[in-house]
């Protein structure tokens, strides 16, 4: 007896990665918009300690130039937020509410859902970023003189993919681990603000920035962004072409790191029964 | 986890309904009645099962040494975030001298922080990932109680976290004041006026996750960033916008610190309470803490019963 309907032609491995993406991404950039609640906190909170720290260096007499590396900082820490909640703890999320196994069951590479959470969740940190650019440059009134506007997004472009390749080498983390990595996530919050200088020059930190700013990305993106924004003013660390190179490399190097952790990981809480295990 | 376990004859409230075992009450049928204990007594049981539960909730995953590591961690990075930032500006800026009362309140705000912040993550704990809110309604230990006594190992790490913040700044950063000036009994009397209005206004945060949906979250650590703005704990009120000053007075955390820096440092940051007196200091602090609690419990229970009508005490959005 013939079937019904033909069966659709298995697409090849490239188009169903992609297929994935598209799908993981379109689920977030939806969802994005339809909490408002979701949107409220998202957007308002992280401007409110922004304003804190502008307000802190404007109650000091600071030059105003402090006040934009703050702004831009604020603006900066929503994506860093994002990558450890929206990236790092995804994994989490999706073990506590049963969909993990429907990852590893589905024939897509494991990478491509994760580029599509990244994908989508730039799209949804830089809505929620507006809110902190029209509280930073419009109500606190802080300025900036005319800059390249295309060198800020190839900056903006580059720091993203270092940084969400980290967000995918944390995420592999909560494939064996629950609390711990939550607590890992939750501890990597401020301390990463300090290391990255996200409210200060990172050459003020001296030698330990420029550590911290070959291990996360965050610090060196904030860096070059602010030199577009401010030029010398900013007091760079590194030359921005020097930082954009870095940058590369390093979203290379992590997205490399995401996929070996990824598979060690899964195969070691397959191992351990621990993949689909809640409440750990 | 070992339970605590209830000492004979202390106390304890009558335990032979439901949720006894047959054997235990088989035991306690044989050996007659139990005494049934005072309020005092059962509330101060009460509190420390809940207090010893908050801390294996909080520190269970973790060895002793870890967990104080990763208490301490966050609000170390933030002191160091003002740190670097007033050294960063230090020799251009034209009022540094001001950013020793700025970090001081920075220090003590970490009450906020953790207490009135974790009230709020304890109905969202209890609700959400472990789905146990409706049993601690069933049960008679009362919610205020619990949440009280579930706050008392963020009071502690609280504390640590403040003293630790407090010290590197002494030793490390050179921020120094006189202790000789330190005027012990207002500052003392100021920290537990502020540590009342922080517990209650945890009552209110707690009721208002009570009434979001996962959302809570994020609204849960709103509160801190919005408060930290609001009541000036690292720039004078004084930047505020008029209609947010007159906010920030209304609220008992803007006096708390301003009290504070001025008992503790010999002086205030903001020229708009500058006006007032020692006394009239403590009063406004006594005054809108009193007023706060009073709102706090009266808006917990407005925001419970809204949950009960609407089902959301134990609905789950999270998971």
């Amino acid at each position: 007896m013939r079937p019904a309907f033909e069966p659709a032609p298995a697409p090849g491995p490239l188009a169903l990665n992609l297929r994935a993406t598209w799908a993981r991404m379109y689920v977030r950039v939806v969802g994005s918009l339809r909490e408002p609640a979701w949107i409220m906190s998202d957007a308002v909170f992280p401007a409110l300690s922004m304003a804190s720290f502008v307000l802190l260096y404007r109650a000091l007499g600071a030059p105003p130039t402090f006040e934009t590396l703050a702004v831009l900082g604020g603006i900066m820490a929503t994506y860093w937020i994002n990558v450890l909640w929206g990236m790092g703890a995804q994994l989490y999320w999706e073990k506590q509410s049963g969909q993990l196994q429907l990852y590893f069951v589905a024939p897509c590479s494991r990478l491509a859902i994760l580029t599509g959470m990244a994908v989508g969740g730039i799209f949804m940190t830089t809505t929620r970023a507006v809110f902190g650019i029209a509280v930073g440059f419009g109500l606190l009134g802080v300025r900036v003189q005319p800059f390249d506007a295309l060198q800020l997004v190839l900056v903006f472009v580059v720091t993203m993919a270092a940084l969400y390749a980290l967000g995918m080498a944390l995420a592999s983390l909560f494939l064996l681990y629950g609390r711990e990595a939550w607590h890992v996530c939750n501890a990597l919050q401020e301390p990463v603000f300090f290391l990255s200088g996200l409210y200060f020059p990172i050459r003020a930190l001296g030698a330990l920035g420029a550590l911290a700013a070959g291990l996360v990305p965050l610090g060196l993106g904030v860096d070059a962004m602010r030199q577009v924004l401010l030029g010398p003013a900013a007091k760079g660390l590194l030359p921005i072409t020097t930082e954009v190179a870095i940058l590369s490399g390093l979203a290379i190097v992590f997205f490399i790191l995401a996929r070996a952790a990824l598979e060690f990981l899964e195969r070691l809480s397959k191992r351990e029964g621990r993949l689909t295990q809640r409440w750990q | 986890m070992t339970a605590p376990t209830a000492r004979p004859g202390s106390g304890g409230r009558p335990t032979s309904g439901r949720g006894a075992s047959s054997s235990s009450a088989g035991t306690r049928e044989e050996s007659g009645p139990r005494t049934l204990a005072g309020p005092g007594t059962a509330l101060i049981q009460r509190f420390r099962t809940a207090a010893w539960l908050g801390w294996q909730i909080e520190a269970n995953w973790a060895d002793p040494f870890t967990f104080v590591i990763y208490s301490v961690l966050r609000p170390l990075a933030t002191a160091l975030i003002l740190a670097v930032m007033y050294s960063a500006v230090a020799g251009v800026a034209t009022s540094a001298q001001a950013f020793l009362g700025f970090y001081v309140a920075n220090a003590f705000h970490e009450y906020v922080t953790r207490i009135l912040v974790g009230m709020g993550w304890v109905v969202v704990e209890e609700r959400e990932e472990y789905e146990t809110l409706k049993y601690i309604y069933a049960s008679p230990v009362g919610i205020f109680t619990y949440l009280w006594g579930r706050s008392t190992v963020k009071f502690a790490q609280a504390t640590l976290s403040m003293m630790l913040i407090l010290a590197m700044g002494w030793m490390v950063m050179g921020l120094r004041w006189d202790w000789g000036a330190v005027r012990w009994a207002p500052l003392l009397l100021s920290f537990v006026l502020g540590l009342t209005a922080v517990v209650y206004f945890g009552f209110l945060v707690a009721g208002w996750a009570l009434v979001l949906p996962r959302a809570a979250i994020s609204v849960n650590e709103g509160v801190a960033a919005g408060l930290y703005l609001l009541c000036g704990v690292i720039f004078p009120i004084d930047l505020l916008p008029r209609v947010l000053q007159a906010l920030a007075i209304a609220l008992p955390f803007t006096w708390w610190y301003e009290a504070l820096r001025r008992f503790m440092l010999g002086r205030g940051a903001s020229d708009t309470l500058a006006g007032f007196s020692d006394p009239q200091l403590i009063a406004a602090l006594a005054l809108s803490t009193t007023v706060l609690s009073c709102l706090s419990v009266w808006g917990y229970h407005a925001l419970e019963r809204r949950a009960r009508r609407q089902g959301k005490l134990d609905q789950a959005t999270l998971f």
